[in-house]
């Protein structure tokens, strides 16, 4: 299945330039994967022991996925992700 | 540089006072750096020495200022009883976790301090390259 994924800037790097990127999966732990087998590192950057980490927001379409199944998402032909770091901060 | 209209930097400071004691957060989209739209936004993590903005809204917004033809330039937020300065923890989340990539190489981090709120005083800085500039901030009347 074809999914297109959205790499933010940081991560660039990893992706050679490409701010996008297609992959096939069928949930969102399949993906980053995925990710890791063309682009080696990115696993590593997207997560911590199996789960996305804390101030990294993935969306499935415009779905963040911890409101839907957090990393087993079900994402299908034509879905698009979209890797966004989280604002944040405090003094 | 970043250049702000008066009205745009009048918004973004009683965004940051309507927010008082808690932190406020907000998102300046423009082109060329010149500030075309401020984005007030809602505090997910609402504390008077924390900010984290709402995923959804945050998507929802980024979203919004790619349709409308602009970048993203800015992220705003208020220091209701420090300096107009990032902090540690503002350096912190700059970056990827656990990496010295900083997530929005673009972007001016505006910080409003309202350690006296008759005077709030903004300041813009880059926070990249491990280090914190200041970026002089031009205000339009």
């Amino acid at each position: 299945m074809a999914i297109k994924v959205r790499i933010p800037t940081p991560l660039q790097k990893l992706t050679n330039g490409k701010a996008e990127v297609d992959c096939s999966a069928r949930n969102i732990a399949e993906l980053v994967e995925a990710l890791e087998k063309d682009y080696p590192g990115i696993k590593e950057r997207l997560s911590e022991g199996g789960k996305i980490r804390r101030f990294i927001n993935l969306y499935v379409n415009d779905e963040d996925i911890r409101f839907v199944n957090k990393e087993e998402t079900v994402l299908k032909d034509g879905d698009s992700v979209s890797i966004v770091p989280a604002i944040a901060g405090g003094c | 540089m970043l250049t702000i209209r008066k009205g745009d930097l009048r918004t973004i400071i009683d965004h940051c006072i309507a927010g008082l004691p808690n932190e406020a957060c907000g998102i300046l989209a423009g082109q060329d750096k010149r500030v075309e739209r401020v984005y007030p936004m809602r505090n997910a993590k609402a504390g008077p020495a924390s900010y984290e903005m709402d995923a959804e809204e945050q998507f929802r917004v980024m979203k919004d200022i790619r349709q409308k033809g602009l970048a993203m330039i800015g992220i705003f937020h208020s220091h209701p009883s420090g300096r107009a300065y990032p902090s540690g923890i503002d350096v912190e989340k700059a970056y990827w976790p656990g990496t010295e990539l900083p997530n929005y190489p673009d972007v001016v981090y505006v910080i409003v301090s309202l350690m006296d709120r008759a005077d709030p005083v903004v300041k813009g800085f880059w926070i990249k390259d491990e280090a914190v500039r200041e970026v002089p901030l031009t205000v339009l009347s």
